[in-house]
């Protein structure tokens, strides 16, 4: 049966398939879209090799790969030893008389700080003409900067913003330490409006603890870069605590290892947050208040101004950022047309040493144990799930993020808005699968139970803290608290208040993973797979269309009578001679 | 002949196809868990704690987080626990006859708990029963299941406990916990 001349029909059929697949690869790796006017050429076989290119115009397109960028890991001198200024050899009592040093001879500095959001807390977004900004939103951690500035603005660059008469206009008031500090000693406590403590003092309060009185001299002499530390000093804390607001900010990021983030690897790249968060006149790129959901402009000259967000992962990697010519390299680039890189190269969030919190129910604040003395219960990690100062937590570690449609917009639910419902989104992602402009992008969910204004139908503004007898986190009493937040929102409190569920999306856009932790294809190209949420595309392994799989079903059952009726009538013919 | 030969053939090859398809299933237990994947292992270890699985003789022996071992050699998996309990009502029986010195290899008994894609948490035995069954040992093997079932069961009204670190082999080669085996 097996004659030689059927070995050969065999060989050759074989060698037929072998051609056939091998050209469609190169059809496809020829047909994705390469760099307008760029040419990239690289060593044969390293994918580790630099690219060579030739830039013609703006929107070249490089793709580069993490192992072709060698940050030099010591540490360059600065031209100036601040040790060395005489402004800077005293004995600072406060932090405004050191700003006043620095502006000596960094005249600009507090003008250019005053005009950024991390002083302002104001933001116009452009698009929806909200007022956004830390001063006006309301979130569903703290819930909101208002009335509880005194503690809130630990994190704001500037000292004494305690209430409404804060002079934002004060070159003084700018807090030059907490960007600029290198010793680590520099720590701003929350309730001491914006200044850190300047004598000894007992940190957190009743905790036996105490923290020595700031030393400015020696900060102000060591002076220097912005660093993970500094920054992380507030953007690891958001919400109030570690890993509690982004997800994908916290601690664990001031010395991460490779496994958490590949650009920050303390033994590897070992970028800082500056580093892709470029900064220009104090004003620093890549706000969450202003994202860029689509950057397809390839990469960007680093230093270049011409409007756009640096801190995009195109900004470097370009427009086809996997290297190589192959159909899979050449699939990969062609998604990007659909998602955003941090869909497949950030799979989980909170992938450090703690995780992130998940929930916060302010309904159950308030309750005592029997002794009147505030109840804190933990939960199997060690981390608090239960306080009555804020109610009930939940955490989580390697989160599988949620993924919608983003367009870069995002809508806030302000405070004062109407409201109906037992649910409200505090933020809605805008965007679609017809949009261009949108990608699909992995976002934190933080699900809350907060206080709502029953009679003025809006979300509730309450004080938190503070020494006074209104402060919730004194009294435990809801309405006095109300009643002074709401007041100091502008509003007057109806009286009648309920908590209703809300939602608050954050966009996963740290802890890059290294490439071979990116999402596999099989995880989304599957029933129930990750993106299973997404509407409005078509996904093979996701979706089918009964009419194509009745049709395939079909011609793979009539190929197979084919066979057999064939493979019969030939053992027929055969038995026959 | 040939009808029978290739017929037993084809028998060999539909119960080969039914043992890989299914010897996950019957070999390991896998069911999901309510909770988060520490709060999971902490639970089980506080059931193994509990006065009636202590009277049976059971101790912790270790946890273990392969997930981290992974991390410190630069990649990422997600969360995955294994909980580890023996207890000498059973391991002693076992290892006194020869015969039987071998299933020390089971030893102690792991119960893993891992985070899948979807999210959610699953727990993962072995199936304790069956094994005493196809290596007879099901006298001892059969009370283990039992008590493994004990383990993973939770009351919800019970607070979430604190998850134990103790160290794989609880201090057992010489030390004053023995960890059960």
């Amino acid at each position: 049966m097996n004659t030689p001349r059927m070995k050969v029909r065999h060989a050759l059929i074989l060698i037929g398939c072998l051609l056939v697949t091998t050209s469609a690869s190169a059809i496809v790796a020829d047909a994705q879209p390469k760099a307008d006017g760029a040419a990239i050429t690289a060593q044969p076989g390293s994918a580790t090799t630099t690219p060579v290119v030739t830039l013609a115009n703006e929107k070249t397109t490089v793709a580069v790969s993490s192992e072709a960028y060698t940050k030099p890991k010591a540490k360059k001198p600065s031209t100036a030893d601040h040790s060395k200024f005489s402004e800077l050899d005293k004995d600072f009592k406060t932090g405004p008389e050191v700003t006043k040093a620095c502006l000596e001879c960094h005249t600009e500095a507090a003008k250019q700080v005053h005009n950024t959001k991390h002083w302002t807390w104001e933001y116009l977004n452009p698009v929806t003409k909200q007022k956004l900004g830390k001063k006006s939103i309301i979130n569903n951690f703290c819930t909101a900067v208002t009335s509880n500035q005194t503690f809130c603005s630990a994190c704001h660059v500037g000292y004494g913003w305690s209430d409404d008469s804060f002079d934002f206009t004060s070159e003084a008031n700018v807090d030059c330490i907490a960007c600029h500090d290198t010793t680590g000693s520099y720590k701003k406590i929350p309730g001491l409006s914006g200044h850190p403590n300047y004598e000894k003092m007992e940190w957190p309060p009743h905790s036996g603890k105490f923290r020595e009185a700031v030393d400015l001299k020696k900060i102000a002499q060591n002076i220097g870069k912005t660093s993970r530390q500094t920054c992380g000093a507030c953007h690891f804390y958001g919400g109030g605590g570690n890993a509690v607001k982004h997800g994908d900010l916290d601690s664990s990021l001031t010395n991460p290892k490779r496994y958490l983030d590949v650009h920050m690897e303390s033994d590897g790249l070992n970028f800082t947050c500056g580093d892709c968060h470029v900064s220009d006149s104090h004003e620093v790129s890549g706000s969450r208040y202003a994202p860029t959901a689509t950057d397809d402009e390839g990469a960007l000259i680093r230093g270049k101004r011409n409007g756009r967000n640096p801190t995009t992962c195109v900004a470097c990697h370009g427009n086809t950022p996997h290297p190589g010519n192959t159909t899979i390299t050449a699939k990969l680039n062609a998604h990007t047309d659909k998602l955003a890189c941090q869909t497949c190269h950030i799979p989980e969030f909170a992938r450090g040493a703690l995780a992130t919190k998940m929930s916060w129910d302010w309904s159950t604040a308030g309750k005592l144990d029997e002794k009147g003395q505030r109840i804190i219960e933990k939960a199997s990690n060690g981390r608090v799930s239960y306080d009555s100062k804020k109610g009930h937590f939940t955490y989580d570690r390697y989160v599988i993020p949620e993924y919608v449609w983003f367009n870069g917009n995002v809508k806030y639910t302000l405070f004062g808005e109407k409201v109906e419902g037992d649910k409200v989104n505090i933020n809605t992602f805008l965007g679609s699968a017809d949009d261009p402009d949108s990608r699909i992008w992995p976002v934190k969910v933080f699900r809350g139970k907060q206080p709502y204004d029953v009679g003025n139908e809006t979300l509730a503004v309450f004080h938190t803290a503070g020494k006074d007898d209104s402060a919730f986190w004194g009294n435990y009493d809801w309405d006095k608290a109300l009643e002074w937040g709401m007041r100091e929102a502008g509003m007057k409190y109806s009286g009648e208040k309920k908590f209703v569920e809300t939602e608050m999306s954050w966009p996963i856009t740290h802890m890059v993973a290294p490439k071979e932790d990116a999402m596999r294809c099989e995880q989304c190209h599957t029933e129930n797979g990750r993106l299973q949420a997404i509407d409005g595309i078509y996904m093979p392994g996701r979706n089918n269309t009964p009419l194509v799989d009745k049709i395939g079903f079909t011609l793979a059952l009539l190929a197979l009578l084919g066979v057999l009726i064939h493979g019969g009538i030939r053992y027929l013919m055969s038995k026959r001679g | 002949m040939i009808k029978t030969i290739v017929g037993f053939i084809a028998g060999i090859a539909l119960v080969a196809v039914i043992a890989v398809t299914s010897a996950q299933s019957l070999m390991f237990n896998i069911t999901p868990s309510p909770y988060g994947v520490e709060e999971t292992a902490a639970r089980i270890q506080a059931n193994i704690q509990s006065p009636e699985m202590a009277a049976h003789g059971w101790k912790l022996s270790g946890l273990r987080d392969p997930s981290r071992a992974v991390a410190s050699a630069g990649s990422n998996v997600l969360p995955v626990l294994l909980v580890e309990a023996c207890s000498t009502n059973y391991s002693g029986p076992l290892l006194k006859a020869n015969a039987n010195r071998i299933f020390s290899i089971l030893m102690p008994c792991t119960i893993t708990v891992f985070k899948n894609d979807d999210g959610k948490t699953y727990i993962g035995t072995m199936n304790s029963g069956l094994m005493g069954k196809l290596f007879g040992i099901s006298d001892i093997m059969d009370q283990v299941a039992a008590d493994q079932e004990a383990f993973l069961t939770f009351d919800p009204d019970k607070p979430a406990p604190p998850l134990i670190k103790i160290r794989p082999g609880g201090g057992g080669a010489g030390g004053t916990d023995v960890g059960g085996c």
